[in-house]
């Protein structure tokens, strides 16, 4: 009996969850790169407020495949589509939002428990902004040597910060994911898996191992979270590398070198990647 | 506040951007850039991308941004991603040289800023050349090319095919839902913060039958793909080669690499002798 509900979602099915997802949140955030942020007082319209799609299929089908739907359609719609690639920076944001979205996915047991519906939406938006909150303040802490010696720079950069992650989750993250997914989730729920041949989950049905937050889930989630940092730190270090040295980035020769070293890293990327195609093509 | 909003959903009205979208995707296949081998464009970015951020040289940084300019020419890129361009780099550079000025800064602050809006102009127009210029199709069977995941390759072709239909039934929805719908009065402060929230709701709502129908289609999508044995063939790498073989390096892509790179030793003699 366990065996056969464990079958119950298929790759394919997976695929459609990924297909679903990515096509429904990558229009979103189309329009939303597209039409400039503004804000009424306190509260900001902005991306991350379309997040309730995501949120809605992850909780209604299987999570990963969700989460990971909406991370592409974000970046192909919006980054790629219109030319707006961003190179590294951009998997901050990816990881963020797959990390975000799979928890409240996995935290949902049964979508027709509204409060847990909502206490697990709330949570996602929290958990992705809390993230991205985490890696602006590190990216200051670390692109200003003496931080602590700056007057009144870490209070600045902490209550700063910290006031738009409370703000983001607080105003906006319960007026546009929490209500709107709370609205959406009972409504589609039965409704939208026959679409995609599937049965309503419920308690019983099994989306991954045991519990809520299991250690592998928990894991994975922070060597995420690592990665995320890492690479907006990455994406950063151009910028204030040439910053900290003004000095010495001023001769020539030193711009000679830092720009053929700068060359060479793309040459060697370039040529582990070329080479690692070709092994593969001649694998077979 | 209202006001603004319908002014700028009068200026980038969903028709407006449908066609600018599908204009940068589709309408310019035969350009130069559109022409050439993506292996080549991929490559061309990764070092487009990356050195100009190290690069602290005015004279270099101009010269490099006049070529990534006449690249992006070449793309013939629509004008809503060039308008969205230049929103970008102001609204960053603009704002610090703003403040700056407030605290007390003064003609010397321009150059660093200077430096810094070209870099972050030449990156950014390199990347809108290769990826907004290139053929979707194309730019996939590079990515795939280069080992990327077979799902982000299929997501880009998937992407550039269901976008206009999405958009097409997106907007139909909204506009039944504003026909059957009274929306409140908005001439005092008040009817027009609730005819704010209204537009909202309307939006957020219309994502419910958005929702059924997409995915309806998606089975659809996943079944053909099912049918044609899409699972095996990503995982086959004779159909990756077989998928492949249409890459195929010609002059033009030797001529634009040698371009490139004599440009840029030429640049770089020039800015260390005269400046």
């Amino acid at each position: 009996m366990n065996e056969k509900k464990k079958a119950a979602v298929t790759q394919s099915q997976k695929m459609m969850v990924f297909v679903l997802s990515m096509s429904l949140y990558g229009l979103a955030t189309l329009f939303t790169e597209l039409i400039p942020k503004f804000q009424v007082g306190v509260v900001e319209f902005s991306v991350e407020y379309f997040l309730f799609i995501p949120l809605t299929l992850s909780m209604l089908f299987d999570p990963i495949s969700a989460a990971l739907g909406a991370a592409t359609g974000e970046l192909v719609f919006s980054e790629i589509m219109l030319g707006q690639f961003g190179g590294l920076g951009e998997l901050e944001k990816f990881l963020t939002v797959t990390i975000g979205v799979y928890l409240a996915g996995r935290m949902v047991k049964n979508p027709k428990n509204i409060k847990m519906v909502g206490l697990a939406s709330i949570t996602g938006v929290a958990v992705q902004q809390l993230m991205g909150c985490a890696v602006d303040i590190l990216k200051v802490q670390l692109a200003v040597t003496d931080f602590e010696s700056v007057a009144g720079l870490p209070e600045s950069v902490f209550v700063t910060e910290g006031f738009a992650c409370a703000n983001d989750i607080l105003f906006s993250g319960i007026l546009f994911c929490m209500l709107p997914t709370m609205y959406l989730v009972p409504r589609l729920y039965g409704k939208i898996e026959p679409l995609l041949g599937m049965k309503p989950r419920n308690e019983f049905s099994v989306i991954g191992e045991a519990g809520v937050l299991s250690p592998k889930v928990v894991i994975l989630s922070i060597l995420g979270f690592g990665c995320a940092i890492g690479a907006e730190l990455l994406a950063e270090t151009g910028m204030s590398l040439i910053d900290w040295e003004a000095d010495w980035a001023e001769t020539p020769a030193a711009m000679a070198a830092g720009f053929a070293l700068a060359a060479l890293v793309a040459l060697i990327a370039f040529g582990i990647i070329r080479r690692n195609a070709q092994l593969r093509m001649a694998e077979e | 506040m209202s006001a603004l909003s319908e002014n700028i959903l009068d200026k980038l009205s969903i028709d407006n951007i449908k066609t600018q979208v599908l204009k940068n995707a589709y309408g310019n296949d035969d350009t130069v850039i559109a022409g050439m081998d993506p292996r080549f464009l991929l490559a061309w970015y990764c070092f487009f991308g990356i050195v100009p951020w190290f690069l602290d040289n005015v004279a270099l940084l101009l010269l490099l941004f006049v070529f990534v300019a006449v690249t992006t020419k070449l793309a013939k890129v629509a004008p809503l991603v060039l308008l969205l361009f230049c929103v970008g780099v102001f609204s960053q550079t603009g704002y610090l040289l703003l403040v700056a000025l407030f605290f007390g800064g003064d003609a010397s602050t321009v150059l660093p800023l200077l430096v810094m809006s070209l870099k972050v102009a030449v990156v950014s127009l390199a990347s809108i050349t290769v990826f907004s210029g290139l053929d979707p199709d194309k730019l996939a069977s590079g990515l795939l090319w280069y080992g990327c995941p077979d799902q982000l390759s299929f997501s880009i072709s998937f992407a550039y095919r269901i976008l206009p239909i999405l958009m097409e039934e997106f907007q139909n929805i909204l506009l039944s839902y504003r026909m059957r719908g009274v929306a409140p009065e908005h001439k005092t402060f008040f009817g027009k913060i609730r005819y704010l929230g209204y537009q909202i709701k309307i939006i957020i709502q219309a994502f419910y039958p958005l929702m059924l129908n997409t995915a309806k289609r998606s089975r659809t999508t996943v079944e053909a793909l099912e049918l044609k044995g899409y699972r095996y063939a990503v995982q086959d790498k004779r159909v990756k080669r077989m998928k492949l073989q249409m890459l195929k390096a010609g002059k033009a892509d030797y001529l634009f690499a040698g371009i490139s790179v004599v440009w840029v030793l030429v640049s770089v003699c020039v800015s260390r002798i005269y400046f």
